[in-house]
């Protein structure tokens, strides 16, 4: 005779028994680990000179988005991850695979002789390895866990970014908008290619698969790296697809912090950048990194 | 152990607002059978023995042959019995209205009887079918199969008369159909057979029956699970589309539905031997969020109140479109073979009514699935219908003159299937 837990569902309310995968009345998965499904709906980090929200948004039933912020000597670095949703344990591998980016980014920013490239190179290294150390949640025949990555380290004027999938880093200004990554996609390597002209690649059903991700099964390239050393001030923005998607030109997404104060502080740009994408559908989780760069200072 | 392993195959992904799952689920039995194993087997063997089975003569004389090759293969300890038919019903063996333990003795003592049947009367199969539901009923815990057999149509009753006596003997035994030469109605014995979970099937030639008679009597002692029945669970506001026996054979099973509590319901397998059989389960489940995961349906082989075995089918919702327009390589094989049966009995209907349109588009859709899933045992019986000019896009030409046996043999093997071949072919 089953007892009850005491537990309802949380989508119909039905009472659950001991060790029920899915609720016997609606069927909705129960058993999902508690502190994905707990908790508020959006995490902020404000660490003065860099920020980052990461909101769950208003389709998806959890955040498998993930971030890692360090600010130190001066310097910041910074990890955003997009667990892939159709892999099994997507939220996990992000999270893992931040945390494991993350320290490498933090010993690097502690010793100032380090390159910034190569612990970039390490840094999602490390999280593939973390990766690979996640459990499935089911065994179905889904795909790996797996997740996209995109990382920068700033220090001395100068930003390196490293990436693999289509998370984006982009550099606004008040006068050059740009995007810093280039997506690895299929809609991308068409574009590249000469295949698809931007319009046709804004539309194809392909935009979104990626062809480069963090993860076990993940193909056999080095990720890429892009060097910045801006001569003004401006802000590096780190984001998930969950806000490009809205807004996915450098110009568009500079537009829209045209409405905001000048000297907006990194906290409320990525507060109001997310509360963008949220207005506009919030069809994905969302997260945004805000980095304030102050531009060449003398040394 | 349990005796029933399954398996699933089906793309869980669903778009946002899709609301349609669809499964494959096979499942195996290992013949070892569960306790109703123990309690053995009954077995009746019914003889058509109307007039016309003596005309030509070589037709009863086939039929008692057949009869004693299937009397020898019943198991000793098996509780059997003989049956002729005319337009009553006539005990051959015992002579008394029961049935009589098998051993060499009692096998012998039957074979007797057998060889003395002879041809003379009407046909009322449904007269034959409720005594052997009578004797079976002396028999409730063994696993109880019947072998019919027939030359001619269902004269002298009703077809009403006939659904009655079905719907009072269905789930009470087993029954495999066959019928002799060709002036038995495909039709009329597919029915008796859907509706007694059997087979049926074409006998063109008398000299075959002894050892087609054979190889329905092994399957039957090779029977080790009776009684099963697949549960399927769905969640509280879903409903199924459809549960279909897909392999080896087509079986509509939607409609013999039993519910079972409020969110489940019984589809009856009948018995099992050492055997693999897959169904296709289609449930519409009201829709959730991107992301989000439910259990759409479950099914669980149940042998009497006992579970043996479980399958569970999934839904997960997703805005990846690679993965939710995708359709599972099985699911789309069946569905192909499903729609291949129903072609052929569509276009052999057709025919039949002269639309010989309809009739060319049907068989030559039927030519196209066949070809393409590599149904061959279907194509050699088409083949011998339809002129195929293109199997690759179905263009046929109906032929002029067809053997009635041909025609025959297409429509009642029409719903053999074959599984789906390995993949990238």
């Amino acid at each position: 005779m089953n007892t009850e837990t005491g537990l309802s569902c949380p989508s119909c309310g039905t009472l659950l028994h001991p060790g029920d995968r899915f609720c016997e009345s609606c069927g909705a998965r129960v058993d999902e680990p508690a502190h994905s499904t707990a908790g508020g709906t959006r995490v902020e980090l404000d660490l003065t000179t860099a920020a980052v929200v990461s909101d769950q948004g208003l389709v998806h039933r959890r955040n498998e988005d993930s971030f890692h912020l360090e600010v130190a000597r001066g310097g910041v670095g910074v990890v955003v991850c997009d667990g892939i949703s159709s892999s099994s344990a997507g939220n996990v591998a992000a999270q893992d695979a931040a945390r494991a980016a993350g320290s490498v980014l933090a010993r690097a920013l502690a010793d100032p002789g380090a390159d910034a490239g190569a612990a970039l190179l390490e840094a999602i290294r490390a999280a593939n390895d973390a990766v690979q150390r996640v459990e499935w949640t089911t065994r179905t025949r889904r795909v790996d866990p797996s997740c996209t990555l995109v990382s920068a380290l700033y220090r001395a004027g100068e930003i390196v970014i490293g990436w693999v999938g289509d998370s984006r880093a982009y550099w606004l200004d008040a006068r050059e908008p740009r995007q810093l990554t280039v997506d690895d996609s299929f809609a991308e390597e068409g574009i590249a290619k000469g295949l698809l002209t931007p319009e046709q690649a804004a539309k194809s059903p392909f935009l979104h698969s990626i062809t480069h991700w963090v993860g076990p099964d993940a193909p056999e390239r080095p990720p890429r790296l892009a060097e910045l050393k801006p001569d003004r001030p401006g802000r590096l923005v780190l984001c998930t697809d969950g806000l490009w998607n809205y807004a996915p030109s450098a110009g568009q997404l500079g537009a829209l912090l045209d409405a905001l104060p000048p000297g907006a502080a990194p906290a409320a740009v990525a507060r109001s950048l997310t509360d963008i994408a949220i207005d506009r559908g919030g069809h994905d989780n969302i997260t945004v990194a805000v980095l304030d760069v102050q531009g060449a200072v003398a040394p | 152990m349990s005796p029933f392993t399954t398996e699933v195959y089906q793309n869980e992904y669903l778009p946002l607002g899709g609301t349609e799952v669809n499964a494959i689920v096979t499942v195996t039995s290992d013949g070892a059978g569960g306790p109703s194993v123990r309690a053995g087997a009954a077995e009746v063997v019914v003889v058509d023995t109307s007039g016309s089975m003596g005309i030509p003569h070589a037709n009863i004389k086939a039929a008692r042959k057949a009869t004693k090759v299937a009397i020898d293969c019943i198991r000793d300890g098996v509780q059997f019995a003989v049956i002729a038919g005319t337009d009553h019903a006539r005990m051959v063996y015992p002579s008394r209205e029961q049935l009589a333990p098998a051993s060499a003795r009692t096998r012998d003592e039957a074979k007797r009887e057998a060889d003395r049947l002879h041809a003379g009367g009407g046909t009322a199969i449904g007269k034959w079918l409720t005594l052997a539901g009578e004797l079976f009923a002396a028999a409730p815990d063994r696993i109880r199969h019947a072998l019919l057999l027939t030359d001619g149509e269902d004269e002298h009753e009703t077809p009403e008369e006939l659904d009655r006596v079905l719907a009072t003997l269905e789930g009470r035994f087993q029954c495999d159909c066959r019928g002799v030469g060709t002036n038995w109605r495909v039709s009329e014995l597919r029915r008796i057979a859907s509706t007694l979970l059997g087979t049926v099937d074409i006998i063109p030639e008398p000299e075959d029956m002894a050892a087609d008679f054979r190889a329905v009597m092994q399957a039957a002692m090779g029977k080790a699970t009776g009684d099963v029945s697949l549960r399927l669970w769905t969640p509280q506001g879903a409903r199924v589309a459809f549960v279909r026996q897909v392999a080896p054979t087509i079986e509509e099973l939607t409609d013999r539905r039993v519910a079972a509590g409020p969110l489940a319901a019984d589809y009856p397998t009948s018995t099992w031997g050492s055997e693999s059989r897959d169904y296709h389960i289609c449930i519409d489940v009201p829709a959730r969020q991107v992301g989000e995961e439910m259990l759409a349906g479950r099914v669980t082989l149940m042998e009497g109140d006992e579970p043996r075995g479980q399958a569970l089918i999934r839904a997960v919702w997703t805005e990846d479109r690679q993965l939710s327009t995708h359709i599972n390589r099985e699911v789309a094989h069946y569905t192909g073979q499903a729609e291949l049966a129903q072609c052929i009995q569509d276009g052999l209907e057709a025919r039949k009514e002269g639309d010989l349109g309809t009739a060319t588009f049907k068989l030559g859709r039927a030519v196209q699935l066949a070809a393409h899933s590599g149904n061959d045992g279907t194509m050699k019986l088409l083949q011998a219908v339809v002129e195929i000019d293109d199997p690759a896009t179905g263009t046929v030409r109906l032929k002029r003159e067809v053997a009635a046996v041909d025609e025959m043999s297409l429509d009642t093997r029409s719903t053999k299937t074959v599984r789906v071949g390995p993949a990238g072919t």
